[in-house]
């Protein structure tokens, strides 16, 4: 949880990844589109927002139906979950004792739209069931037969990131011999009030470290990955995750810490329990949401922690093309990370156009830059205060 | 997870602070309530005014274990306290209030719909900065919060690690009751956190433990029939119950058809 202590030997491999998302509805096209300057934001169209201030976002206009023969689950953050699912296991067999095989899923909202649903007239117990947080996290364990431990994380935005480190932690306790890890969310009226009440979203694009950036814009999705135990593992990976840490600022319940330090603290961790120094980074996926007081505060803490080097590593967010995907962001940006390194690349940051004196460091913009990026650094905040951040090693093509 | 102790625990419930207010039987105490609620609690400071009544339920805990281990609150503050907050069903009255408003709402309701909100203002009453996991479910997952509190602790990754289950019920009562869980009654809203320290305490725990066609164990069974059915929390009042009565074995869990279990020495 903390990684205070390295790992070292306690690596977990990333064997494979699954991702629904609005620039693409599986891993391939995930990454198709980041590369290929796709843009996922649109007019949202699956639920009224004529009385909002913005009424766009990341919303995937169909979900992938679920390969697997069933009753199909009426709540969407489950249907998001088992479409990520069938793509993870499309590439990766969940070839184990289903007592060993765990699921770890983060998530802001659970299955909150069910709320409004079983509080707007429809009164099936299947509905009210629904409302729970955990039962998008149940669904997909009895999807993948998973009867080992099922645990749903909810440290709101920075979920993905927590609950890949909880799942690593499953495996070094011999809790699981294979887990299911990572986030997803949906993008409900719910959650679309919420942010336009606290004026969060922005009318224009989201422009991550730009000094016209006015806010961010909400998108949907679900990003998962095979976590095994590396030594045990004996089949290709995608990379590997070296450490983890997640913390609390104890500062605010919406607002980040003005000064970053438990960002700090969790990147510091992370590092530490990766057993690397801050010079090993060849690369950073920043939360940048793309609202002032993020992305400044995000680059004050990244400029600390990396030190001399802060502005020769390449920092990218990809947060413009899909909106904020909430429980899904750092697990997707997780995959993002492993992928960049298998093809040397560096998906851009979509939006950001004019430097901002007050971030300052080397943000990848407009189209991908070809890199060498075999470790990588994933930071999340989420509003409480949380703080989660991944250090990736990506396995070359 | 050897050389993890329990430190200490708080315990809040509708039936009042400790286990001394625990009736002996919580189903005939409850003469047919199906939702044993806690009223708002009055805590000083201007900063809870927002604040949802779930959130002071978790500050009030926390001050009712400092009160028990005679700690002062400045032992819990900074980055070497990890906090692991889990709860099946605490958020349920934010969401229902923002979906449904009763009353006009202002801004900075949405930020406390989200299960982290207990847990931020718990961070922030008492200066958390460590380790922070927030799970979400019900007394099988405190079991999972255990294991993750008593891991870090164990491993030297925090001095200290504090174990927070809250559960309220009473804004949604019509809501789980249309959901026709299968859990007993009376629904009782609590608050219960565990201290978990390097080294004995008054319990050690132990990682969970393989708990296919267990039962539940005397501790859960005892818990429920003096508490209630708690939820989250249920865990937590049958370490409280477990550290009275010097009693060692397992605590089962139970929560949606899943079981876990978690070793107790004495």
């Amino acid at each position: 949880m903390c990684g205070a202590r390295p790992l070292h030997a306690e690596v977990v491999a990333i064997v494979a990844a699954g991702a629904v998302t609005p620039i693409g509805a599986d891993l391939d096209a995930f990454w198709s589109g980041l590369v290929t300057g796709a843009d996922g934001i649109s007019a949202i169209e699956r639920f009224p927002v004529a009385d909002l201030r913005v009424g766009r976002g990341g919303e995937i206009k169909k979900l992938p139906h679920p390969r697997r023969p069933g009753r199909l689950p009426a709540c969407r953050a489950s249907r998001l979950l088992l479409g990520a699912a069938d793509d993870l296991c499309a590439r990766a067999l969940l070839d184990v004792d289903p007592a060993r095989l765990g699921v770890v899923v983060g998530t802001a909202l659970g299955g909150v739209e069910e709320l409004e649903h079983a509080l707007g007239g429809d009164r099936t117990p299947r509905r009210a069931a629904a409302t729970l947080y955990d039962s998008p996290g149940r669904a997909l364990a009895r999807y993948l037969g998973a009867d080992g431990p099922v645990i749903t994380v909810s440290t709101a935005c920075a979920s993905g990131a927590t609950a890949i480190g909880v799942g690593a932690d499953l495996l070094l306790d011999d809790r699981a011999d294979l887990v299911v890890a990572g986030g997803y969310d949906v993008l409900c009226r719910f959650v679309m009030r919420g942010f336009d009440a606290l004026r969060s979203l922005t009318r224009d694009c989201v422009r991550p470290f730009d000094r016209r950036r006015s806010g961010l814009l909400l998108g949907e999705g679900a990003g998962l990955v095979l976590l095994a135990r590396d030594a045990a593992w004996r089949g290709p990976r995608l990379g590997r995750l070296l450490g983890h840490a997640s913390t609390s600022d104890g500062s605010h319940i919406a607002a980040p810490d003005p000064t970053g330090r438990g960002l700090e603290t969790a990147v510091t961790r992370a590092l530490r329990a990766a057993g690397l120094p801050p010079a090993s980074v060849d690369f950073v996926s920043a939360h940048g949401t793309g609202t002032p007081l993020n992305d400044r505060i995000e680059s004050g803490v990244l400029r600390r922690v990396l030190g001399a080097r802060a502005e020769a590593i390449p920092v990218n967010s990809i947060k413009g093309p899909m909106g904020h995907t909430m429980g899904a962001a750092a697990a997707l940006e997780a995959v993002m990370c492993l992928l960049a390194s298998r093809h040397s690349l560096i998906p851009p940051t979509l939006g950001y156009e004019e430097a901002d004196p007050e971030c300052g460091l080397d943000y990848v913009p407009a189209v991908p830059r070809p890199a060498r990026a075999r470790v990588s650094l994933s930071t999340s905040l989420g509003f409480g205060g949380c703080n989660a951040a991944l250090v990736l090693e990506g396995a070359a093509a | 997870m050897n050389g993890v102790g329990v430190a200490g625990i708080g315990l809040v419930t509708a039936w009042g602070e400790g286990l001394a207010a625990l009736p002996g039987d919580a189903r005939r105490a409850a003469a047919g309530r199906r939702v044993i609620a806690m009223p708002r609690l009055e805590i000083a400071g201007d900063r809870f005014r927002r604040a949802t009544r779930e959130c002071l339920m978790g500050v009030a805990a926390v001050e009712a274990m400092l009160r028990r281990t005679r700690l002062d609150r400045a032992a819990l503050a900074g980055d070497g306290t990890a906090l692991v907050y889990v709860t099946a069903a605490a958020y349920g009255a934010a969401n229902r209030e923002f979906v449904a408003p009763s009353t006009p709402i202002g801004a900075l309701h949405f930020p406390y719909t989200a299960p982290s909100a207990v847990a931020a203002e718990v961070a922030i009453e008492f200066g958390l900065r460590g380790g922070y996991v927030i799970l979400v479910g019900g007394a099988v997952t405190t079991v999972d919060a255990l294991w993750q509190g008593g891991r870090a602790v164990a491993r030297g990754e925090c001095e200290r690690a504090l174990v927070l289950a809250v559960e309220s019920f009473a804004e949604c009562e019509e809501l789980y009751a249309r959901a026709r869980f299968r859990v007993p009654t009376p629904l009782v809203e609590a608050a219960a956190c565990a201290l978990l320290v390097p080294g004995e305490g008054e319990l050690v725990v132990e990682p969970p433990v393989a708990s296919r066609g267990r039962g539940p164990s005397p501790l859960e069974t005892r818990a429920r029939r003096r508490a209630g059915e708690t939820f989250a929390c249920a865990p937590l009042i049958a370490l409280a119950l477990a550290g009275e009565s010097e009693a060692r074995g397992v605590l089962t869990a139970e929560w949606r058809g899943r079981r876990a279990a978690l070793a107790i020495r004495g």
